[in-house]
């Protein structure tokens, strides 16, 4: 070999380590003390923002109190990196005892032998008293999700309600939003309209109507005129619904006909969240997780339901996230405890809810919490409902991958921009997303051998 | 071979000793997932269960796959900052060369970037970049200019990047060339000056043959560290971009590894990145060693 040949592949091999795998950032580890004689100890692996780590954290340590003989490891990563070193985990076989899942992996780990069946622990939890449609999500028969085995238990719900700033309107004069019953798409629009001004007179509009996110606040108005993504059987893109196109097309109207967010190019969270909480914005919406921060808010809020499109109802989706035992966990028992305990105990949920990162898994406590009108938002009764009877989960989370979703959002700048119809996005776009739909559907009949 | 002095052989265990952490890192790190990449990219895999051989099916697919050649085609147009990078370098450290006020000040403002974390840096950026208030538009709009909405238009979402990294990176050029330059003789200088050459002519017949290695080396780990660029991607445009338009390979990789459950076919594209790496480092290597001749 020539020395080129060799400098070249050593320069490579050392400098690159491309294959190896790209990651340079090691999530932090905060590892409590190891379990001492008698005691068992189990790893819990989660993530969050810093109030629901410090939540989580303080609720595992009660956890321990109350168990004396389990000692509990945490590992603990930011959001974005969660998925990597969870896989990364799964791949090197060292899966923590308990962790958290999004429910849309739920198959491909139950089908590849990650998670454990918990059914047989679980038996004591009072399931009449936990939302169904939140535990419904992660439990699985082989075949289809919502029926059979139970391999985890929810977190939290996460109902992403619609608020508005009180406040605005009483400045305006505009009376409040009427909570029983959503507004029209022209209603919203309008009274948008009414919202938008130059507060301080130098020529520059300083405050808008709303500024919605594409990527989580598209499905309320798409479900709401009575179109979906997929089909019941979630095996077909079903985007070319004109009902489709007309909801897609009438939310970006909202910025560039009838003007009534910041700015034409913009959809990005960062700047409209931050309007919001900085009291610029009239409609936003709110998820528990966001409770503890907006706390803060230098104005008055509360929730309503979504304006409703053509089928006059509104929508909106019911996230959530799961908590589950790895298959290959030496203490199950006590790593099933330690699920229930977070999920369905009335101790850690009370230490959970009163640190207002998430809404009440316990139907009875969630419904003393929702009663409290003296706390804001004054009507979190809404969340509630979305949770019992109006809430979706989101296409992604129904399909063996989300390639073909994700795709959705990758090209639909131009649509928002409006240098591109709704209309044509959908008709241009559905056979794109049905060639990956198809895909992971093939995928998942082969995890299942 | 005699037999060696007792102690020649005990110094040489610890020298072993001494070798043997890198080696066995590199085994473990770096030569055991290769050959797993390039067994795993073989094989239908999900990451998670089983790994059922297929052969080149994932490579077949992945040269019929779009995405594929779009996040190519971003990789290599974003080390259109490279050179850029490297002329910008080597023209600063020769203003810091000099015996100047305050030298050492501005070296220490071209490193801080530097050594501060990618990620912080990127969100730094992504605050900067935002069409409505951020640093760079309303640099921009004291000059009557109105910026566009860098990181959400695909046309300057690219060249946005670019700034950015090279940002982040020139300072670390900038002090190689700096150790460089340093290194030259002075009498080099002295000679040419009394045979009454210009500055140009200095520059182009002396400085710059004399800080080739360093350019070399330079150019060879800024294009293969450009094509694993994947941090600021996935921190400031998380989706990849408008249509896709930021997204890099490594960024690919990592969506459909960690994300869509197709283990093996990232593998696949792992292995394929790895191969042009290879390829043009090694012309690189070529390259140099020619014109390393053509100076002897």
């Amino acid at each position: 070999m020539k020395k080129s040949l060799l400098a070249a592949m050593a320069a490579t091999l050392v400098i690159g380590g491309v294959v190896a795998g790209c990651s340079s950032n090691s999530p932090t580890d905060g590892s409590s003390e190891a379990g001492q004689g008698g005691t068992k100890q189990i790893s819990f692996m989660f993530r969050g923002g810093p109030e629901e780590q410090k939540a989580y954290e303080a609720t595992v340590k009660k956890f321990e109190a109350d168990h004396p003989d389990v000692k509990v490891k945490i590992i603990t990563t930011t959001g974005d990196q969660y998925a990597t070193k969870l896989k990364a985990a799964i791949t090197g076989k060292s899966v923590p005892d308990v962790f958290y899942f999004e429910p849309g992996d739920l198959r491909a780990y139950v089908n590849a032998g990650v998670l454990k069946d918990i059914s047989e622990y679980v038996k004591d939890v009072d399931f009449d008293n936990l939302w169904k449609r939140g535990v419904d999500i992660y439990r699985y028969d082989g075949n289809n999700v919502g029926q059979g085995s139970i391999y985890g238990l929810p977190k939290d719900v996460g109902p992403f309600a619609l608020g508005y700033n009180k406040d605005m309107f009483t400045a305006a004069g505009i009376p409040l939003p009427d909570k029983e019953k959503p507004y029209t798409w022209d209603e919203f629009i309008k009274v948008n309209q009414q919202l938008v001004k130059d507060t301080n007179g130098d020529g520059k509009i300083d405050q808008y109507g709303t500024g919605f996110n594409v990527n989580w606040a598209l499905q309320a108005f798409v479900w709401s005129n009575g179109a979906d993504w997929l089909d019941a059987t979630n095996t077909k893109v079903t985007i070319d619904d004109p009902k489709f196109a007309e909801a897609l097309q009438y939310f970006a109207d909202m910025q560039n006909v009838h003007k009534i967010t910041p700015s034409i190019e913009d959809a990005a969270t960062l700047d409209t969240y931050q309007r919001w909480m900085k009291g610029e914005l009239a409609f936003f919406p709110v998820g528990p997780w966001d409770l503890a921060t907006y706390e803060t808010l230098p104005f008055d809020y509360d929730l309503i339901p979504y304006p409703a499109g053509s089928t006059g109802k509104s929508a909106t989706f019911l996230g959530s996230l799961g908590i589950g035992v790895s298959s290959s966990s030496k203490n199950p028992e006590e790593a099933a405890e330690l699920v229930t305990y977070l999920t369905a105990s009335p101790e850690g949920m009370q230490q959970l809810v009163d640190a207002k990162v998430q809404i009440p898994n316990l139907i009875d406590m969630a419904e003393k919490w929702a009663a409290d009108t003296t706390t804001k938002p004054a009507n979190k009764a809404e969340f509630l409902r979305i949770v019992e009877d109006y809430g979706k989960p989101i296409p992604n989370t129904l399909t063996y991958n989300s390639e073909w979703y994700q795709l959705f959002f990758t090209d639909i700048q131009p649509v928002l921009d409006g240098k591109l119809t709704a209309a044509d996005y959908v008709k241009a776009e559905q056979p794109k997303m049905q060639k990956l739909l198809d895909k992971a559907i093939e995928q998942e009949a082969k995890s299942k051998k | 071979m005699k037999a060696r002095s007792h102690l020649y052989r005990k110094e040489s265990y610890y020298g072993y000793l001494f070798v043997l952490a890198p080696v066995v890192g590199y085994l473990l790190f770096t030569l055991y997932p290769l050959l797993y990449t390039l067994y795993g990219s073989f094989t239908d895999w999900d990451g998670l269960g089983q790994m059922t051989f297929i052969g080149l099916d994932n490579f077949k697919d992945i040269v019929a796959d779009e995405l594929f050649y779009k996040a190519s085609f971003n990789t290599i147009f974003m080390m259109i900052g490279i050179p850029i990078e490297i002329t910008l370098a080597l023209l600063l450290a020769m203003g810091l060369n000099r015996k100047m006020f305050g030298t050492t000040t501005f070296r220490v403002i071209y490193y801080v970037p530097v050594i501060s974390s990618l990620a912080a840096v990127s969100i730094l950026w992504q605050w900067a970049y935002n069409g409505d208030y951020g640093l760079v538009n309303q640099f921009l709009a004291l000059f009557g200019f109105e910026g566009p909405n860098w990181l959400t238009d695909k046309y300057t979402v690219k060249p946005a990047l670019i700034l950015m990294m090279i940002w982040k990176n020139i300072g670390y050029s900038m002090l190689l060339y700096l150790a460089a330059l340093q290194s030259v003789p002075k009498d080099y200088y002295e000679a040419a000056a009394l045979d009454g050459a210009n500055s140009w002519k200095i520059f182009w017949n002396i400085t710059f043959p004399m800080v080739k290695p360093v350019t070399f080396f330079i150019v060879v780990t800024k294009m293969i560290g450009g094509a694993q660029i994947f941090t600021e991607v996935n921190i400031m445009t998380p989706t990849g971009g408008p249509e896709y338009s930021s997204a890099t390979v490594v960024f690919y990789v990592w969506k459909k590894a960690f994300e869509n459950l197709q283990m093996g076919y990232a593998s696949g594209m792992a292995m394929l990145l790895g191969l042009f790496i290879f390829i043009i480092t090694l012309v690189q290597f070529r390259l140099n060693e020619r014109s390393s001749k053509d100076m002897e």
